[in-house]
Protein backbone atom coordinates (compact mmCIF):
# COMPACT_ATOMS: atom_id res chain seq x y z
CA UNK A 1 0.00 0.00 0.00
CA UNK A 2 1.18 3.49 -0.87
CA UNK A 3 -0.91 7.26 -0.91
CA UNK A 4 -0.38 7.50 -4.02
CA UNK A 5 -3.34 10.91 -4.75
CA UNK A 6 -3.24 13.93 -2.29
CA UNK A 7 -6.20 15.50 -1.20
CA UNK A 8 -6.31 18.08 -3.91
CA UNK A 9 -6.05 15.03 -6.92
CA UNK A 10 -8.77 13.06 -5.89
CA UNK A 11 -11.21 16.15 -5.40
CA UNK A 12 -10.17 17.78 -8.36
CA UNK A 13 -10.27 14.22 -10.06
CA UNK A 14 -13.86 13.65 -9.43
CA UNK A 15 -14.85 17.59 -10.59
CA UNK A 16 -13.63 17.08 -13.59
CA UNK A 17 -15.16 14.33 -14.12
CA UNK A 18 -19.03 15.74 -13.10
CA UNK A 19 -17.95 18.87 -15.44
CA UNK A 20 -16.44 16.52 -18.51
CA UNK A 21 -19.71 15.21 -18.57
CA UNK A 22 -21.66 18.21 -18.52
CA UNK A 23 -19.64 19.91 -20.63
CA UNK A 24 -19.99 17.63 -23.50
CA UNK A 25 -24.03 16.80 -23.09
CA UNK A 26 -23.95 20.89 -22.70
CA UNK A 27 -21.94 21.34 -25.45
CA UNK A 28 -24.20 18.70 -27.85
CA UNK A 29 -26.71 20.26 -26.91
CA UNK A 30 -25.78 23.73 -28.18
CA UNK A 31 -24.24 22.15 -31.17
CA UNK A 32 -27.49 21.26 -32.17
CA UNK A 33 -28.59 24.82 -32.28
CA UNK A 34 -26.44 25.37 -35.50
CA UNK A 35 -25.33 21.23 -36.51
CA UNK A 36 -22.35 22.51 -38.63
CA UNK A 37 -18.78 23.08 -38.70
CA UNK A 38 -17.04 25.66 -40.93
CA UNK A 39 -13.71 25.80 -41.45
CA UNK A 40 -13.75 29.55 -41.64
CA UNK A 41 -14.20 32.83 -39.86
CA UNK A 42 -18.18 33.72 -41.11
CA UNK A 43 -20.28 31.41 -41.58
CA UNK A 44 -19.58 30.07 -45.09
CA UNK A 45 -21.24 26.56 -46.62
CA UNK A 46 -18.68 26.47 -49.21
CA UNK A 47 -15.85 25.69 -46.77
CA UNK A 48 -18.20 23.16 -44.84
CA UNK A 49 -16.54 19.93 -42.70
CA UNK A 50 -19.07 18.66 -40.73
CA UNK A 51 -22.94 19.24 -41.61
CA UNK A 52 -26.06 16.97 -39.14
CA UNK A 53 -29.39 17.15 -40.47
CA UNK A 54 -32.47 15.57 -41.44
CA UNK A 55 -33.14 16.02 -45.32
CA UNK A 56 -37.05 14.47 -44.69
CA UNK A 57 -38.59 13.23 -41.66
CA UNK A 58 -37.67 9.65 -40.46
CA UNK A 59 -34.16 10.19 -42.60
CA UNK A 60 -31.18 11.29 -40.58
CA UNK A 61 -27.56 12.29 -42.39
CA UNK A 62 -24.29 13.13 -41.27
CA UNK A 63 -21.97 15.01 -44.38
CA UNK A 64 -18.18 14.74 -43.38
CA UNK A 65 -15.57 16.53 -45.36
CA UNK A 66 -18.42 16.08 -48.54
CA UNK A 67 -18.62 12.10 -47.93
CA UNK A 68 -22.40 11.66 -46.82
CA UNK A 69 -23.69 8.88 -44.43
CA UNK A 70 -27.04 8.00 -43.18
CA UNK A 71 -27.23 7.81 -39.29
CA UNK A 72 -30.64 7.79 -38.62
CA UNK A 73 -31.79 7.21 -34.86
CA UNK A 74 -28.02 8.46 -34.21
CA UNK A 75 -27.59 11.42 -35.78
CA UNK A 76 -29.88 14.10 -37.56
CA UNK A 77 -32.88 12.64 -37.13
CA UNK A 78 -33.26 11.67 -33.72
CA UNK A 79 -35.18 11.41 -30.19
CA UNK A 80 -36.48 14.65 -28.87
CA UNK A 81 -35.94 13.98 -25.27
CA UNK A 82 -40.07 14.27 -24.92
CA UNK A 83 -40.80 10.18 -25.96
CA UNK A 84 -40.75 11.07 -29.81
CA UNK A 85 -38.64 11.55 -32.94
CA UNK A 86 -37.11 14.84 -34.34
CA UNK A 87 -35.02 16.25 -36.79
CA UNK A 88 -32.32 17.04 -34.66
CA UNK A 89 -28.36 16.46 -34.74
CA UNK A 90 -27.22 14.54 -31.27
CA UNK A 91 -30.06 12.65 -29.58
CA UNK A 92 -31.57 13.62 -26.56
CA UNK A 93 -29.99 10.84 -23.66
CA UNK A 94 -27.04 12.89 -24.46
CA UNK A 95 -27.63 16.36 -24.62
CA UNK A 96 -28.35 18.62 -21.42
CA UNK A 97 -31.31 19.56 -20.85
CA UNK A 98 -32.39 16.26 -23.22
CA UNK A 99 -35.31 18.30 -25.37
CA UNK A 100 -33.89 21.27 -27.18
CA UNK A 101 -33.25 23.76 -24.94
CA UNK A 102 -30.39 26.22 -25.74
CA UNK A 103 -30.42 28.90 -22.80
CA UNK A 104 -29.92 25.92 -20.55
CA UNK A 105 -27.23 24.20 -22.43
CA UNK A 106 -25.38 27.50 -22.28
CA UNK A 107 -26.41 28.00 -18.51
CA UNK A 108 -25.15 24.80 -18.23
CA UNK A 109 -22.05 24.99 -19.89
CA UNK A 110 -21.14 28.48 -18.85
CA UNK A 111 -20.58 26.99 -15.07
CA UNK A 112 -18.79 23.75 -15.52
CA UNK A 113 -16.50 25.58 -18.25
CA UNK A 114 -15.79 27.39 -14.75
CA UNK A 115 -15.72 24.49 -12.85
CA UNK A 116 -13.07 22.76 -14.97
CA UNK A 117 -10.69 26.36 -15.34
CA UNK A 118 -10.52 26.57 -11.58
CA UNK A 119 -10.30 22.89 -10.90
CA UNK A 120 -7.22 22.86 -13.48
CA UNK A 121 -5.84 26.39 -11.74
CA UNK A 122 -5.95 25.04 -8.65
CA UNK A 123 -4.80 21.23 -9.52
CA UNK A 124 -1.67 22.71 -11.65
CA UNK A 125 -0.17 24.95 -8.89
CA UNK A 126 -0.59 21.77 -6.28
CA UNK A 127 0.99 19.93 -8.68
CA UNK A 128 3.91 22.18 -9.31
CA UNK A 129 3.99 23.13 -5.00
CA UNK A 130 4.40 19.95 -4.25
CA UNK A 131 6.49 18.39 -7.22
CA UNK A 132 3.41 16.45 -8.52
CA UNK A 133 3.52 17.05 -11.87
CA UNK A 134 7.52 15.98 -12.18
CA UNK A 135 6.31 12.18 -12.24
CA UNK A 136 3.05 12.81 -14.36
CA UNK A 137 4.85 14.86 -17.09
CA UNK A 138 6.43 13.44 -20.45
CA UNK A 139 10.64 13.86 -20.25
CA UNK A 140 13.00 13.08 -23.01
CA UNK A 141 14.13 10.44 -21.76
CA UNK A 142 10.52 8.51 -21.84
CA UNK A 143 10.00 8.85 -25.48
CA UNK A 144 12.43 5.75 -26.05
CA UNK A 145 10.54 3.73 -24.15
CA UNK A 146 6.62 4.67 -25.49
CA UNK A 147 6.88 1.65 -28.40
CA UNK A 148 7.80 -0.96 -25.78
CA UNK A 149 5.05 -0.06 -23.70
CA UNK A 150 2.30 0.01 -26.18
CA UNK A 151 3.91 -3.64 -27.30
CA UNK A 152 3.57 -4.34 -23.93
CA UNK A 153 -0.20 -3.18 -23.84
CA UNK A 154 -0.53 -5.37 -27.02
CA UNK A 155 0.54 -7.72 -25.68
CA UNK A 156 3.62 -8.18 -28.02
CA UNK A 157 6.25 -7.87 -24.99
CA UNK A 158 6.28 -9.41 -21.75
CA UNK A 159 7.17 -7.10 -19.82
CA UNK A 160 6.61 -3.39 -19.79
CA UNK A 161 10.13 -1.29 -19.53
CA UNK A 162 11.01 0.58 -16.39
CA UNK A 163 9.43 3.58 -15.35
CA UNK A 164 8.53 5.35 -12.64
CA UNK A 165 4.87 6.31 -10.81
CA UNK A 166 3.26 6.46 -14.15
CA UNK A 167 4.53 4.48 -17.17
CA UNK A 168 5.88 6.53 -20.69
CA UNK A 169 2.38 6.08 -22.64
CA UNK A 170 0.54 7.53 -19.64
CA UNK A 171 2.82 10.28 -18.78
CA UNK A 172 2.25 11.23 -22.95
CA UNK A 173 -1.47 10.83 -22.63
CA UNK A 174 -1.58 13.25 -19.26
CA UNK A 175 0.98 15.65 -20.53
CA UNK A 176 -1.07 15.86 -24.03
CA UNK A 177 -4.12 16.62 -22.27
CA UNK A 178 -2.91 19.03 -19.30
CA UNK A 179 -0.70 21.38 -21.09
CA UNK A 180 -2.31 20.67 -25.24
CA UNK A 181 -5.85 19.78 -24.99
CA UNK A 182 -7.24 21.39 -22.17
CA UNK A 183 -5.31 25.23 -22.62
CA UNK A 184 -6.80 24.86 -26.39
CA UNK A 185 -10.25 23.87 -25.75
CA UNK A 186 -10.69 26.27 -23.09
CA UNK A 187 -9.27 29.25 -25.62
CA UNK A 188 -11.39 28.02 -28.60
CA UNK A 189 -14.48 28.19 -26.25
CA UNK A 190 -13.38 31.89 -25.25
CA UNK A 191 -12.55 32.63 -28.86
CA UNK A 192 -16.13 32.07 -29.98
CA UNK A 193 -17.55 35.09 -27.31
CA UNK A 194 -18.01 38.12 -29.00
CA UNK A 195 -16.97 40.35 -25.74
CA UNK A 196 -13.29 37.92 -25.40
CA UNK A 197 -12.86 38.41 -28.82
CA UNK A 198 -12.58 42.76 -28.93
CA UNK A 199 -10.51 42.32 -25.71
CA UNK A 200 -8.14 39.41 -26.87
CA UNK A 201 -8.32 39.25 -31.42
CA UNK A 202 -5.53 37.39 -31.82
CA UNK A 203 -7.04 34.21 -29.92
CA UNK A 204 -9.85 34.39 -32.80
CA UNK A 205 -7.00 34.72 -34.89
CA UNK A 206 -4.69 31.78 -34.03
CA UNK A 207 -7.67 29.54 -34.34
CA UNK A 208 -8.89 30.95 -37.83
CA UNK A 209 -11.45 32.71 -37.35
CA UNK A 210 -14.51 32.30 -35.42
CA UNK A 211 -16.24 29.41 -37.49
CA UNK A 212 -12.82 27.67 -37.29
CA UNK A 213 -12.65 28.01 -33.54
CA UNK A 214 -16.17 26.06 -33.07
CA UNK A 215 -14.96 23.79 -35.28
CA UNK A 216 -11.43 23.16 -33.13
CA UNK A 217 -13.48 23.34 -30.14
CA UNK A 218 -15.45 20.42 -31.48
CA UNK A 219 -12.62 18.25 -32.18
CA UNK A 220 -10.57 18.97 -28.98
CA UNK A 221 -13.72 17.45 -27.52
CA UNK A 222 -13.83 14.26 -29.92
CA UNK A 223 -9.97 13.78 -28.64
CA UNK A 224 -11.13 13.93 -25.25
CA UNK A 225 -13.60 11.76 -25.04
CA UNK A 226 -11.36 9.18 -27.00
CA UNK A 227 -8.92 10.05 -23.76
CA UNK A 228 -11.82 9.75 -21.28
CA UNK A 229 -12.61 6.41 -22.83
CA UNK A 230 -9.29 4.91 -22.91
CA UNK A 231 -9.03 5.79 -19.07
CA UNK A 232 -12.11 4.24 -17.96
CA UNK A 233 -10.99 1.34 -20.45
CA UNK A 234 -7.80 1.09 -18.49
CA UNK A 235 -9.09 1.76 -15.32
CA UNK A 236 -11.74 -1.26 -15.62
CA UNK A 237 -9.00 -3.85 -17.10
CA UNK A 238 -6.25 -3.04 -14.58
CA UNK A 239 -7.86 -3.53 -11.14
CA UNK A 240 -10.71 -1.01 -11.03
CA UNK A 241 -11.57 -1.53 -7.41
CA UNK A 242 -7.92 -0.45 -6.14
CA UNK A 243 -7.84 2.45 -8.73
CA UNK A 244 -11.61 3.59 -7.32
CA UNK A 245 -10.10 3.00 -3.76
CA UNK A 246 -7.17 4.67 -4.70
CA UNK A 247 -8.92 8.16 -5.86
CA UNK A 248 -10.99 8.11 -3.15
CA UNK A 249 -9.08 7.40 0.22
CA UNK A 250 -5.32 8.17 -1.44
CA UNK A 251 -3.82 4.80 -0.97
CA UNK A 252 -3.27 2.03 -3.77
CA UNK A 253 -1.87 -1.56 -3.73
CA UNK A 254 1.25 -1.37 -5.66
CA UNK A 255 1.20 -4.24 -8.13
CA UNK A 256 3.70 -6.49 -9.77
CA UNK A 257 4.74 -3.56 -12.21
CA UNK A 258 4.17 -0.20 -10.43
CA UNK A 259 6.57 1.65 -9.33
CA UNK A 260 9.46 -0.55 -10.77
CA UNK A 261 12.42 1.77 -11.29
CA UNK A 262 11.96 5.03 -9.52
CA UNK B 1 -14.95 -11.24 -16.78
CA UNK B 2 -18.64 -10.91 -16.29
CA UNK B 3 -18.22 -8.99 -13.24
CA UNK B 4 -16.37 -6.66 -15.61
CA UNK B 5 -19.25 -6.85 -18.63
CA UNK B 6 -21.76 -5.80 -15.85
CA UNK B 7 -19.35 -2.68 -14.53
CA UNK B 8 -19.22 -1.40 -18.33
CA UNK B 9 -22.53 -1.65 -18.81
CA UNK B 10 -23.85 0.32 -15.84
CA UNK B 11 -21.06 2.80 -16.25
CA UNK B 12 -22.35 3.48 -19.82
CA UNK B 13 -26.13 2.99 -18.46
CA UNK B 14 -25.44 6.08 -15.82
CA UNK B 15 -23.07 8.04 -18.69
CA UNK B 16 -26.81 7.88 -20.57
CA UNK B 17 -28.73 8.50 -18.16
CA UNK B 18 -26.72 11.99 -17.49
CA UNK B 19 -28.34 14.09 -19.46
CA UNK B 20 -31.80 12.87 -17.75
CA UNK B 21 -30.33 13.88 -15.11
CA UNK B 22 -29.37 17.19 -15.78
CA UNK B 23 -32.80 18.02 -17.50
CA UNK B 24 -34.07 17.11 -14.17
CA UNK B 25 -31.25 19.02 -12.12
CA UNK B 26 -32.32 21.83 -14.91
CA UNK B 27 -35.91 21.94 -13.93
CA UNK B 28 -34.97 22.89 -10.02
CA UNK B 29 -35.45 26.27 -9.54
CA UNK B 30 -32.43 26.17 -6.87
CA UNK B 31 -29.92 24.42 -8.57
CA UNK B 32 -30.54 27.02 -11.21
CA UNK B 33 -29.77 30.04 -9.71
CA UNK B 34 -26.16 28.55 -8.65
CA UNK B 35 -25.97 27.49 -12.22
CA UNK B 36 -26.30 31.39 -13.26
CA UNK B 37 -23.35 31.84 -11.06
CA UNK B 38 -21.42 30.89 -14.70
CA UNK B 39 -22.52 34.66 -16.08
CA UNK B 40 -22.12 36.62 -13.12
CA UNK B 41 -18.36 35.04 -13.33
CA UNK B 42 -18.49 35.98 -17.35
CA UNK B 43 -19.60 39.30 -16.90
CA UNK B 44 -17.00 39.62 -13.77
CA UNK B 45 -14.11 38.76 -15.87
CA UNK B 46 -14.95 39.15 -19.33
CA UNK B 47 -17.03 42.39 -19.43
CA UNK B 48 -16.90 44.54 -22.04
CA UNK B 49 -13.74 45.64 -23.13
CA UNK B 50 -11.78 46.64 -26.58
CA UNK B 51 -13.22 47.04 -30.11
CA UNK B 52 -14.75 44.36 -31.84
CA UNK B 53 -12.63 43.43 -35.10
CA UNK B 54 -13.67 45.66 -38.53
CA UNK B 55 -13.85 43.96 -41.35
CA UNK B 56 -13.19 45.06 -45.65
CA UNK B 57 -15.83 45.17 -47.76
CA UNK B 58 -15.11 41.75 -49.27
CA UNK B 59 -15.51 40.40 -46.42
CA UNK B 60 -19.11 41.08 -46.26
CA UNK B 61 -21.15 37.92 -46.50
CA UNK B 62 -23.21 37.63 -49.57
CA UNK B 63 -26.21 36.06 -47.30
CA UNK B 64 -26.92 37.39 -43.77
CA UNK B 65 -29.50 35.34 -42.18
CA UNK B 66 -32.80 36.46 -40.66
CA UNK B 67 -33.24 34.97 -37.42
CA UNK B 68 -36.13 36.86 -35.89
CA UNK B 69 -39.78 36.75 -35.98
CA UNK B 70 -41.53 38.29 -39.04
CA UNK B 71 -42.02 41.55 -39.69
CA UNK B 72 -43.86 43.25 -36.89
CA UNK B 73 -47.58 43.52 -38.05
CA UNK B 74 -48.03 46.37 -34.88
CA UNK B 75 -50.97 48.42 -36.50
CA UNK B 76 -48.74 51.31 -35.75
CA UNK B 77 -45.70 49.67 -36.84
CA UNK B 78 -47.60 48.79 -40.70
CA UNK B 79 -49.31 52.47 -40.93
CA UNK B 80 -45.26 53.85 -40.16
CA UNK B 81 -43.80 51.48 -42.99
CA UNK B 82 -46.76 52.35 -45.67
CA UNK B 83 -45.33 56.28 -44.95
CA UNK B 84 -41.91 55.03 -45.86
CA UNK B 85 -41.73 56.00 -42.08
CA UNK B 86 -41.98 59.67 -42.81
CA UNK B 87 -43.60 60.32 -39.22
CA UNK B 88 -41.28 57.85 -37.14
CA UNK B 89 -39.99 59.00 -33.89
CA UNK B 90 -37.59 57.59 -31.40
CA UNK B 91 -38.79 58.32 -28.33
CA UNK B 92 -35.86 58.72 -25.37
CA UNK B 93 -37.26 59.04 -21.69
CA UNK B 94 -36.77 58.04 -18.39
CA UNK B 95 -33.83 58.96 -16.30
CA UNK B 96 -32.83 62.00 -18.58
CA UNK B 97 -32.55 65.84 -18.56
CA UNK B 98 -33.86 66.21 -21.85
CA UNK B 99 -36.41 63.78 -22.85
CA UNK B 100 -35.78 63.20 -26.88
CA UNK B 101 -38.43 62.97 -30.18
CA UNK B 102 -36.09 61.85 -32.81
CA UNK B 103 -37.53 61.89 -36.98
CA UNK B 104 -35.39 59.80 -39.00
CA UNK B 105 -34.47 62.79 -40.71
CA UNK B 106 -33.01 64.53 -37.09
CA UNK B 107 -31.44 60.95 -36.79
CA UNK B 108 -29.79 61.33 -40.42
CA UNK B 109 -28.80 64.89 -39.41
CA UNK B 110 -26.42 64.05 -36.88
CA UNK B 111 -23.26 62.63 -36.86
CA UNK B 112 -22.90 58.90 -38.81
CA UNK B 113 -20.72 56.10 -37.86
CA UNK B 114 -20.10 52.99 -39.84
CA UNK B 115 -18.93 49.56 -39.08
CA UNK B 116 -18.27 46.12 -41.21
CA UNK B 117 -18.33 43.95 -38.08
CA UNK B 118 -19.37 39.80 -37.98
CA UNK B 119 -22.84 39.28 -36.27
CA UNK B 120 -22.37 36.36 -34.06
CA UNK B 121 -25.57 34.51 -32.99
CA UNK B 122 -26.25 32.86 -29.74
CA UNK B 123 -26.80 29.57 -31.83
CA UNK B 124 -23.35 29.64 -33.38
CA UNK B 125 -23.34 31.03 -37.08
CA UNK B 126 -21.64 34.56 -38.09
CA UNK B 127 -22.04 37.14 -40.62
CA UNK B 128 -20.82 40.03 -41.65
CA UNK B 129 -22.06 43.56 -42.76
CA UNK B 130 -21.47 46.77 -43.25
CA UNK B 131 -23.93 48.80 -40.52
CA UNK B 132 -24.16 52.66 -40.43
CA UNK B 133 -26.04 55.23 -38.67
CA UNK B 134 -25.63 57.22 -34.84
CA UNK B 135 -23.37 56.00 -32.58
CA UNK B 136 -25.90 55.21 -29.26
CA UNK B 137 -23.21 57.21 -27.10
CA UNK B 138 -24.16 60.33 -29.04
CA UNK B 139 -28.19 60.04 -28.49
CA UNK B 140 -27.39 59.34 -25.19
CA UNK B 141 -24.94 62.14 -24.35
CA UNK B 142 -27.75 64.46 -26.29
CA UNK B 143 -30.67 63.20 -23.91
CA UNK B 144 -27.95 63.68 -20.79
CA UNK B 145 -29.00 60.55 -18.23
CA UNK B 146 -29.38 61.81 -14.47
CA UNK B 147 -27.29 60.47 -11.72
CA UNK B 148 -28.89 56.64 -10.61
CA UNK B 149 -29.19 55.88 -14.23
CA UNK B 150 -28.07 52.06 -14.97
CA UNK B 151 -29.68 50.37 -17.41
CA UNK B 152 -30.71 51.79 -21.26
CA UNK B 153 -33.90 49.98 -22.04
CA UNK B 154 -34.71 49.13 -26.67
CA UNK B 155 -38.61 48.68 -26.86
CA UNK B 156 -39.56 48.17 -30.32
CA UNK B 157 -42.59 47.37 -32.38
CA UNK B 158 -41.72 43.47 -31.99
CA UNK B 159 -44.10 41.12 -30.28
CA UNK B 160 -44.20 37.15 -30.24
CA UNK B 161 -47.39 34.92 -31.48
CA UNK B 162 -48.46 35.65 -28.15
CA UNK B 163 -48.16 39.31 -28.06
CA UNK B 164 -45.24 39.31 -25.48
CA UNK B 165 -43.00 42.48 -26.58
CA UNK B 166 -40.07 42.05 -27.82
CA UNK B 167 -37.49 44.34 -25.80
CA UNK B 168 -33.64 44.48 -24.99
CA UNK B 169 -31.29 45.90 -22.26
CA UNK B 170 -27.58 47.25 -22.34
CA UNK B 171 -25.96 48.32 -18.89
CA UNK B 172 -24.07 51.84 -18.97
CA UNK B 173 -20.81 50.62 -20.38
CA UNK B 174 -22.17 48.65 -22.95
CA UNK B 175 -24.47 51.52 -24.53
CA UNK B 176 -21.45 54.04 -24.31
CA UNK B 177 -19.18 51.63 -26.28
CA UNK B 178 -18.07 53.65 -29.33
CA UNK B 179 -19.10 50.82 -31.86
CA UNK B 180 -23.03 50.44 -29.93
CA UNK B 181 -24.66 51.46 -33.27
CA UNK B 182 -28.47 52.84 -33.90
CA UNK B 183 -28.09 51.52 -37.24
CA UNK B 184 -30.35 53.42 -40.30
CA UNK B 185 -28.56 51.18 -42.81
CA UNK B 186 -27.19 47.63 -43.96
CA UNK B 187 -24.84 47.92 -46.29
CA UNK B 188 -25.39 51.01 -47.90
CA UNK B 189 -29.27 50.76 -47.84
CA UNK B 190 -32.11 51.74 -45.74
CA UNK B 191 -32.47 48.53 -43.42
CA UNK B 192 -35.27 46.80 -44.81
CA UNK B 193 -38.56 46.13 -42.70
CA UNK B 194 -37.67 42.47 -42.16
CA UNK B 195 -34.12 43.41 -40.98
CA UNK B 196 -35.30 46.01 -38.49
CA UNK B 197 -36.37 49.02 -40.13
CA UNK B 198 -36.37 52.03 -40.01
CA UNK B 199 -34.00 51.60 -36.77
CA UNK B 200 -32.21 48.67 -34.92
CA UNK B 201 -29.26 48.12 -32.55
CA UNK B 202 -26.48 46.92 -33.89
CA UNK B 203 -24.05 45.66 -30.75
CA UNK B 204 -20.83 43.57 -32.01
CA UNK B 205 -19.24 43.09 -28.78
CA UNK B 206 -22.34 41.31 -27.97
CA UNK B 207 -24.20 38.39 -28.89
CA UNK B 208 -26.89 39.13 -31.71
CA UNK B 209 -29.86 38.42 -29.68
CA UNK B 210 -29.23 41.60 -28.05
CA UNK B 211 -28.73 44.01 -31.36
CA UNK B 212 -32.82 44.49 -31.26
CA UNK B 213 -34.36 45.24 -34.36
CA UNK B 214 -37.52 47.99 -34.88
CA UNK B 215 -36.36 50.22 -32.11
CA UNK B 216 -39.01 52.77 -30.94
CA UNK B 217 -38.32 54.05 -27.68
CA UNK B 218 -35.07 53.80 -25.36
CA UNK B 219 -35.68 53.97 -22.07
CA UNK B 220 -32.91 54.55 -18.96
CA UNK B 221 -33.96 53.37 -15.78
CA UNK B 222 -31.97 52.67 -12.76
CA UNK B 223 -32.60 48.94 -13.04
CA UNK B 224 -34.54 45.79 -14.82
CA UNK B 225 -36.18 44.53 -12.05
CA UNK B 226 -39.86 45.98 -12.86
CA UNK B 227 -39.70 45.60 -16.72
CA UNK B 228 -41.62 42.71 -18.03
CA UNK B 229 -40.32 39.57 -16.97
CA UNK B 230 -37.68 41.19 -15.10
CA UNK B 231 -34.37 39.59 -16.94
CA UNK B 232 -33.80 42.67 -18.98
CA UNK B 233 -35.16 41.27 -22.31
CA UNK B 234 -37.69 38.75 -24.44
CA UNK B 235 -34.76 36.40 -24.68
CA UNK B 236 -33.77 36.99 -21.02
CA UNK B 237 -37.04 36.23 -19.96
CA UNK B 238 -36.74 33.02 -21.65
CA UNK B 239 -33.68 32.01 -19.63
CA UNK B 240 -30.81 33.37 -21.85
CA UNK B 241 -28.01 34.95 -20.49
CA UNK B 242 -27.96 38.86 -19.81
CA UNK B 243 -24.50 39.09 -20.67
CA UNK B 244 -24.40 38.12 -23.83
CA UNK B 245 -20.44 39.22 -24.11
CA UNK B 246 -20.28 35.04 -24.47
Amino acid sequence: MVYRHSAVTRLTHWLFFIAFLALVSSGLQIFNAAPYLDASDKSDPARRVLQIYAPSDNVGKTIIFGHAFTTTGWLGWTDDGMGGKTGRAFPGWITIPSYQDLADGRTWHLFFAWVMVFCGVAYLIWGIARHDLRELVLRPSDVPKLLPMQLYYLRLRKEPPLHGKYNPLQKLAYTLVLFVFAPLIVLSGLALAPSFDAAFPWVTVIFGGRQFARLWHFVLMVALCGFFLMHVLLVVTTGLRNHIVSMITGRYKLGAHDGVGI
Amino acid sequence: MKRKLFIATSLSTALAGCGAIGTKLTENDRIHSILDAGEKLDRALIGTHGLAREYSVSDISRVFPINSFDTPIDVTYVRLMRNAFASYRLVVDGMVERPLSLSLAQLNAMPQTAQITRHDCVEGWSAIARWSGVALRDVIALARPEKGAGFIIFHTFDRDANGVPYYESLDLSQALHPQTLLALRQNGAPIPPDRGAPVRLKIPTQLGYKSAKWVRHIQVLPSLAHLFGGKGGYWEDQGYQWYAGI
